[in-house]
């Protein structure tokens, strides 16, 4: 293994770590995908190419560890531990700090099926293009487009929905974090 | 004109239309305000997604997941673990964290001048910290890391206006920094100010047996952070890049023609990964 590769992975370790959070929607259970993403990673150094995108190519790494994670346990959702929060429950209405509203926003992804949750993460969380989102999601342009109107729509409506019984709590969220 | 679908407005959204798709669309947008809403809804909700994940980036990377990364075992990282635990309870006891750093400094031959004061340690705590400095050699990692961690969080806490700290004032062009760290007399202050980083002094440390000077910078970017630049001379091999972590501090530290240099920061990893490619271009020519 080159010295070069391995500082390559260790400084896309931060992004792999919070795309695998938006995966799995659990700490424990993301590091130890980013983990088995490392070690097979380095097992096939020699399938990556000089001259193409380090962090695609492990972003789509991940997602087949994911991929393969899942189709072990036999199931293709997997409810997070750490963000299973009911939106527009009597205990989300009292919730108004932004970190906790932040949080209910990880748990409305969480609900997304798999295929639209890479899709948003990988292009609204990580700022991929439509076309390295597909070429890491195996899937052509269009799929991805549609993927991600569902996935937005989906979102945009749960989080109006919550806002809704919340009061402003969102649109405050979003400025407190960003002013972090 | 056909509303545009889903599809269409988040593509518009996401800047991935070519010219007449774009333009169409904000024919749109213009003439329907529900359709503007929509898309401020739209817009809103990527907005609070992108935010809900971006405090993963400010948490420091578990060291398992830096030993993976680096190929190392699983038992290696535990031992490194345990050591350091052990490093820091038997020498600290209920005293400020950072007393001990110059007794880690000293056994493994790193001397550091400047404020702190020299604390006698234990047989046992020695046994200790020869023990650390071994597994150090071994991982390739080194004290003067932990050091150089040390004097950020000094300088952080104490904050810039507290000139005590400082060897080297702000106002000065590089010539005391380039005499006392013994650097060549064509070395130039890194201009980082394009980063929004403000130089604010310097101290003059030993690293490696070697002067070197550890310069401090701020700024007003607060995903960015302060920032510290170790600059010192060395008779080591050159190293890439090499990254590595302490508590909530991201460090990156190389060896290139003769000398050492290290950037410590609470900022991303990919953050720093840029400002020391700018400061590796920057002082090329030393």
């Amino acid at each position: 293994m080159s010295a070069s590769f391995s500082d390559q992975l260790v400084a896309v370790l931060p992004r792999l770590r919070r795309f695998a959070r938006g995966l799995t929607g659990s700490a424990v259970e993301a590091d130890d995908l980013v983990q088995a993403a490392c070690e097979r990673a380095l097992s096939r150094t020699h399938q990556f190419q000089p001259g193409t995108r380090f962090d695609s190519w492990m972003f789509r790494i991940v997602q087949t560890v994911w991929i393969d994670l899942l189709r072990a346990r036999g199931t293709r959702k997997v409810e997070s531990e750490d963000v299973a929060i009911n939106i527009g429950s009597d205990e989300s209405v009292r919730r108004v700090e932004a970190r906790l509203a932040l949080r209910e926003v990880q748990a409305v992804v969480a609900t997304l099926p798999t295929e639209q949750r890479v899709a948003l993460l990988l292009v609204t969380v990580e700022g991929l293009s439509y076309k390295e989102a597909a070429e890491i999601a195996g899937v052509p342009v269009g799929t991805i487009m549609s993927r991600l109107a569902r996935a937005r729509g989906a979102v945009a409506a749960k989080l109006e929905t919550a806002k809704l019984e919340t009061g402003s709590a969102f649109r405050g969220s979003t400025e407190d974090a960003e002013t972090e | 004109m056909q509303r545009p679908s889903d599809e269409i407005l988040i593509a518009y959204l996401d800047g991935e239309l070519v010219d007449g798709e774009r333009r169409a669309v904000m024919q749109a947008l213009a003439a329907d305000g529900a359709l503007r809403a929509h898309a401020e809804r739209l817009n809103d909700g990527a907005r609070l997604i992108r935010a809900a994940y971006d405090g993963v980036l400010r948490e420091s990377v578990p060291e398992r997941l830096i030993a993976a990364a680096r190929g190392e075992a699983g038992i290696k990282v535990f031992a490194r673990l345990i050591a350091r635990l052990a490093r820091w309870r038997v020498l600290l006891g209920e005293r400020p964290w950072w007393i001990g750093v110059p007794v880690a400094a000293s056994l493994v031959g790193l001397v550091v001048g400047g404020g702190f004061g020299y604390m006698a340690a234990s047989q046992q705590s020695a046994d200790l910290v020869a023990q650390q400095a071994a597994l150090n050699a071994n991982f390739g990692s080194s004290s003067w890391l932990d050091n150089i961690a040390a004097y950020h969080k000094l300088f952080v806490n104490a904050g810039p206006n507290d000139r005590q700290l400082m060897d080297v004032p702000a106002d000065d062009s590089g010539n005391a920094i380039r005499k006392a760290a013994q650097l060549p007399a064509d070395f130039r202050l890194p201009n980082l100010k394009p980063w929004g980083l403000d130089f604010q002094g310097a101290r003059i440390l030993v690293v490696e047996g070697q002067p070197a000077t550890q310069l401090f910078y701020t700024t007003d970017n607060k995903s960015l952070g302060p920032l510290t630049l170790v600059v010192g001379s060395s008779n080591k091999p050159d190293l890439a890049p090499t990254f590595d972590h302490r508590a909530d501090l991201n460090m990156l530290y190389w060896r290139h023609h003769g000398h050492a240099y290290a950037i410590v920061g609470s900022a991303d990893i990919g953050y720093l990964w840029n400002i020391a490619n700018d400061i590796a271009w920057q002082l090329d020519a030393i």
